[in-house]
């Protein structure tokens, strides 16, 4: 009876070609908008961590000056907490043996000298970081593998590369074992990342989130040997003085800091762990303020940090009520269409069509409709969707994912039923006999 | 006039209008919010930072060559660098700052006045050599600009001589001069020179218009330089700045990119919410005016022999065309009176769930009028061919 109800929907719409096409073009352009500005709604506040985020944690401590807190953007939704950690802080932090994994990491850029036949030498942003840093953000190798706890500890000179990079330097060849100068020494290539860009760069929200990880990774440890200073955000506000020594060892806040932890329970004794740390480094006269720390799970930081700006929220909302207005349009066309029809629907009522079958194929109509118009949509909504994606970031891309998709198909069909219900509705009411006489 | 019987007529096809009232409603509501949220984008892009964008280069060099480890040298390369950009025909002032207009951020910290009520206030705070102020086109408003003698490049120095911006004037001295005053800061105590405006840098914090200069150079990762050109002189000017700085030193590479292109980018999600919001508002009048065209057509098809007995009865063309549009009126006064609630409504809803701006009526009064508008052209169509109906129509038989 589907099929039978189908084939007479089919054949309904195309007997009316152009007003078929009118209501289909109104479903797509509905769908489009709405499916669009959605999607990038969700590409910001997506999960970047996939049943792991919750686990995941950014850690804070509150250091800052004893006369003001740390500012904020005023609006309040910002904890008035420095948005990172010290240096000195962060290795203590370290010993903790509660995470499954952790890292502290800081971006900062030195000079890449490749072969001088293959380049000049360049400046290049580079990430520090632990070894579980891998691990704990997914991040994808093409050759080799990150550096293990024992580079850690003895800040061995290895380095991950990302895939272009290695194309750069090795022409796009397994590099494991090949040596790179960077800065004043040599580093050994451990491993190549495969091409890897999350859309939004979550393991460090502190400055422009949507841009690229960086090219090259070095262990953390190297930092008081090359004498590395931090390039990102950096938070302070006592003076310190001119030596490189004094400044690891002030409160300047520039390491950002992850742990994952297994259980709530770990969660818990985590965050005793945190304050029992700040507690005791008060005793030596450290972080004046009041103690005030924060152990957020990476979503609830993205919303902290405000990763989903509200116009794009809104954005969101404005397109569905777009498409609601393009369904509630149809609608009226729906109603003229299918009580024009009225004659030939009283014959089959006559001939022993139930309301339900003549219901049920008026609504098949619509739906078909709607579906054709979601795919329209849905293709022109991927085009634009990688418009606006170069327009945020050269690299940056944006397209439907599987949920999305989900989404759109969901939207149509609904688009199709809220268009169709009442016309279905009137039409199978009708009485034959008036129609008949 | 008709108004009676009009509405008693639409009464009888409830649903159909009902529908053509609340496809206004949300459109109002759309359209206005739409253009609520397009001017406040618009009015955070139109703030004026006070500066020559157009006409300003950012240069950065990224030196690897050994020597630029000594400070000495990065010092003495950075003062031939000014030389050598001062050199280029069209250049009209350069100074060497980590200040770049536009880029979203910056550099702050605390500050206070020396001997003030002790209540300190962040800022932002930039290194600056002599030049800035021609080259960003502000004005020094008391007291005098910083000269090369008031460059102190000792790391361990805890006193720098530097000027700062009216409006940070105002909240540190509260209307008295700053000119001869000190400031206190995380690196010291600094005496104020001068006061220049205007100023506007956006921030992350609501900072955007206090700014210190300290007099000094900008070397450690490599020397930074804002460079201001002749209107006209940037296409000319920008290829040259790589080639003079590498003749002085290629120890290094060297990046420019123009204020411009900074403040696009800056500017970029900007321009994506007043695209997609104008799209909407395109869409949606279009969407609507269709509907109300099919709506009219519809009740014009169905009501032919009326119409045509109307005719008949010695009914003249206008007062056929009068009837289609007051009918139309009337359903879209229904559609705006609820279209304003629901417009106020979904702006609640945005102002406190996504931190929206606060409706401004006169958005909603320009709804009003668009949608009156978009009613008549859409009606007008629809109803003068009803008028052509011709009253031979009342005469014919089934």
């Amino acid at each position: 009876m589907l099929a039978y109800n189908t084939r007479v929907a089919a054949k309904s719409l195309r007997r009316h070609p152009l007003l078929t096409a009118i209501i289909v073009a109104g479903i797509a352009l509905g769908i489009w908008a709405s499916t669009t500005f959605t999607t990038v709604r969700h590409m910001f506040a997506r999960d970047p961590l996939p049943g792991r985020s919750d686990r995941v944690f950014y850690i804070r401590m509150d250091n800052w000056d004893p006369a003001a807190p740390y500012p904020t953007d005023g609006r309040g939704k910002q904890k008035a907490i420095p948005p990172q950690i010290t240096y000195r802080d962060s290795l203590e932090l370290m010993r903790s043996q509660i995470p499954l994994r952790q890292t502290a990491d800081y971006v900062t850029q030195t000079v890449v000298y490749p072969d001088r036949k293959i380049s000049r030498p360049y400046t290049e942003r580079v990430r520090l970081c632990f070894s579980d840093f891998f691990a704990m953000f997914n991040v994808p190798f093409q050759y080799g593998h990150g550096w293990d706890k024992r580079a850690d500890a003895n800040a061995e000179q290895v380095v991950v590369i990302d895939s272009a990079t290695n194309q750069k330097l090795f022409g796009g060849a397994n590099s494991v074992g090949k040596r790179i100068r960077i800065a004043d020494r040599e580093f050994t290539v451990i491993g190549v990342l495969a091409p890897w860009r999350p859309f939004i760069r979550m393991y460090d929200m502190t400055q422009n989130f949507v841009g690229e990880p960086e090219p090259i990774f070095l262990p953390f440890n190297l930092t008081p040997r090359m004498q590395l200073r931090p390039f990102g955000n950096v938070d302070g506000w006592q003076n310190i003085g001119p030596k490189y020594e004094d400044f690891l060892a002030s409160d300047v806040d520039f390491v950002q800091y992850w742990v994952e932890l297994r259980t709530p329970a770990d969660a818990a004794s985590y965050r005793r762990f945190i304050d029992d740390y700040v507690r005791q480094q008060k005793k030596s006269g450290r972080f004046p303020r009041p103690l005030n720390n924060s152990v957020l799970s990476m979503r609830d930081m993205m919303t902290e940090m405000g990763v989903v700006r509200p116009q794009l929220t809104a954005m969101a909302v404005m397109s569905i009520l777009f498409l609601v207005i393009c369904s509630m349009n149809l609608t009226g066309l729906l109603l003229g269409k299918f009580l024009a029809r009225a004659p030939e629907v009283s014959v089959r009522r006559a001939l022993g069509a139930t309301r339900a079958d003549i219901f049920l194929q008026h609504v098949i109509e619509c739906e078909l409709v709607g579906i054709a118009g979601g795919i329209i949509g849905m293709l022109l909504s991927i085009g634009t969707l990688r418009i606006i994606g170069k327009l945020i970031s050269d690299t940056a891309r944006m397209s439907l994912d599987l949920e999305m998709i989900g989404a759109a198909v969901l939207l149509s069909l609904v688009a199709g039923l809220l268009a169709g219900v009442y016309p279905a509705w009137r039409i199978c009411t009708l009485q034959p006999a008036v129609q008949l006489k | 006039m008709e108004i009676g019987p009009i509405t008693r007529a639409l009464l009888r096809n409830k649903t159909r209008f009902a529908l053509i009232v609340l496809q206004i409603a949300v459109t109002l509501a759309v359209v206005t919010n739409a253009v609520n949220m397009i001017s406040a984008e618009r009015k955070e892009m139109q703030k004026p930072s006070g500066f020559d964008d157009e006409n300003i280069l950012s240069v950065r060099s990224r030196p690897f060559s050994p020597e630029f480890d000594k400070q000495e040298y990065r010092i003495a390369s950075a003062e031939s660098d000014l030389r050598a950009l001062r050199g280029i025909p069209g250049v009209v002032a350069v100074s060497n700052t980590n200040f770049l207009p536009w880029q979203g951020g910056g550099n702050s910290g605390e500050a206070k006045a020396a001997g003030g009520d002790g209540s300190s206030y962040r800022t932002q705070q930039y290194v600056v050599t002599p030049g800035i102020l021609q080259t960003l086109g502000v004005k020094l408003v008391s007291g005098r600009d910083i000269r090369d003698a008031d460059i102190d490049d000792d790391p361990a120095s805890t006193h720098s001589t530097v000027m700062i911006s009216r409006q940070l004037e105002k909240l540190l001295f509260k209307g008295k001069s700053a000119v001869g005053q000190e400031i206190d800061t995380a690196g010291g105590t600094n005496t104020v020179v001068g006061v220049f405006d205007p100023f506007y840098n956006p921030y992350g914090w609501p900072i955007h218009e206090y700014c210190i200069f300290y007099a000094g150079h900008v070397s450690r990762s490599g020397a930074r330089f804002l460079v201001r050109v002749k209107p006209g002189s940037m296409k000319s000017v920008a290829p040259m700045v790589e080639q003079r700085l590498l003749a002085t030193n290629d120890g290094r590479n060297v990046e420019s990119k123009t204020i411009s292109e900074i403040k696009d980018r800056y500017f970029t999600q900007g321009r994506i919410v007043i695209g997609a919001m104008a799209m909407v508002i395109l869409l949606i009048v279009i969407v609507t005016g269709l509907g109300i065209v099919g709506m009219t057509s519809f009740s014009v098809t169905e009501r032919t022999r009326q119409i045509g007995t109307r005719r008949a009865l010695g009914a003249t063309k206008p007062a056929i065309i009068r009837y289609f549009l007051m009918e139309n009126w009337i359903i879209t006064n229904s559609g705006l009176l609820l279209g304003i609630a629901l417009a106020y409504g979904l702006n609640y809803v945005l102002v406190t769930r996504t931190a929206g701006v606060k409706l401004d009526w006169r958005f909603v009064a320009a709804g009003v009028a668009l949608l009156w508008a978009q009613g008549i052209v859409a009606t007008l169509a629809p109803a003068t061919r009803a008028a052509a109906v011709s009253p031979v129509i009342a005469t014919r038989t089934v």
